[in-house]
């Protein structure tokens, strides 16, 4: 193969600076050389997936501070990789990297990427961070996951603001800690807010 | 969440005002291709030169400047404002000598964002400027324990064994 100097010389600088450009610098100077390398991978894998990758980055730095084993690490980031794979698939291309990370932490919790979909045919062209943060929410609090996607449902069917996302979340946060829920099959706080006016 | 009651949480109708209210900025080149015009065709008042097609070329570069001028407002109207953030502050009442805060919003850095103790006594806070999103983070009280966010919910999952609270930012 015949090549132009100048196109060759180009492919070499390319070739070479490439992989340290990859490089997070906050990786390599906050995991062990082994762990920083395989979380590098897979943020590699993210971009070329165009997933974002500042979650995983973050997953990884958690670890490292929270003082996590190099091997408990690699697999949370791996598992966060997945998730926003399949968040992406539910969700579809055209989502920010903010929903992409709150439909990641809603698979983690439990939920379905059925109702990923759902959520976003009910919310069509509007944000989804606090709904699907919310829906991760309710879970979390110990709230069955069908009452917590029927509650939420129930909100982005009618185009409710996102406070009155919040609002819900915080009835059902009050109600569980006070002890006066039923959050595994009741309908605590299912009814929606009063609408604003 | 906490958000300052004086920034909407929707805020539309804000980002638009304030964008409308921003200076344009026109194609620096627009200047230059229309004193070129100008310069190629001198419109100079005379026998020869036709009123219609004058007028013509008035109204054409008119035009041009109209829908540089509209395609700018349009594109500074639609387009987000990448650097929207939202003031928050996290508050933890707790005896302690040292409180920080780490979180996805600082790189999990115990040197970052160190709480202030409040007038209170035993309550500690830090304001903070995020993004729209979803984060985790926890306290470090005294650089030994681990705290989360009573304020806020539990993260449904503590992968590295240390209790985490999730803020949402709309």
């Amino acid at each position: 193969m015949i090549m132009h100097r100048p196109a060759a010389a180009l492919a070499v600088l390319v070739l070479t600076v490439s992989p340290l450009y990859a490089q997070d610098r906050r990786l390599v100077e906050r995991l062990d050389p082994v762990t920083s390398t395989a979380v590098q991978q897979l943020v590699d894998s993210a971009r070329a997936l165009q997933l974002p990758t500042e979650p995983l980055v973050q997953k990884a730095l958690e670890g490292s501070t929270l003082g996590a084993g190099g091997d408990r690490i690699r697999s949370a980031v791996g598992a966060l990789l997945g998730q926003l794979s399949r968040a992406r698939d539910a969700l579809g291309p055209a989502v920010t990297d903010a929903e992409l990370t709150a439909g990641a932490g809603a698979l983690r919790a439990g939920l379905g990427a059925e109702t990923l979909q759902r959520l976003r045919a009910l919310r069509e062209g509007r944000p989804l961070v606090v709904p699907l943060s919310v829906l991760t929410d309710l879970v979390a609090e110990g709230m069955t996951t069908e009452l917590a996607a029927r509650s939420v449902f129930d909100l982005a069917r009618t185009g409710r603001p996102d406070d009155d996302f919040v609002a819900l979340r915080r009835r059902v946060q009050t109600e569980l800690r006070s002890g006066t829920g039923r959050g595994g099959g009741a309908r605590p706080a299912a009814d929606p807010p009063a609408q604003r006016p | 969440m906490r958000v300052d009651p004086d920034d909407a949480p929707d805020g539309t109708l804000e980002r638009v005002i304030a964008e409308l209210r921003r200076p344009m900025r026109l194609d620096p080149a627009l200047d230059q291709r229309v004193l070129e015009v100008l310069r190629r065709d001198p419109i100079a008042p005379g026998p020869g030169i036709d009123s219609r097609a004058r007028r013509f070329r008035a109204r054409w570069i008119a035009g041009v400047a109209t829908g540089a001028l509209a395609a700018g407002l349009l594109v500074a109207v639609l387009r987000p404002e990448p650097g929207t953030t939202r003031p928050i502050e996290l508050r933890l009442s707790a005896p302690a000598s040292q409180v920080v805060v780490v979180g996805d919003f600082n790189d999990w850095d115990p040197d970052a964002t160190p709480l202030r103790p409040g007038n209170e006594g035993g309550t500690w806070r830090v304001e903070l400027r995020l993004p729209p999103g979803r984060y985790r983070y926890t306290f470090l009280v005294d650089g030994r324990r681990w705290v989360p966010d009573p304020a806020e919910p539990r993260a449904a999952d503590d992968d590295f064994g240390a209790p985490t609270s999730v803020l949402t930012v709309s």
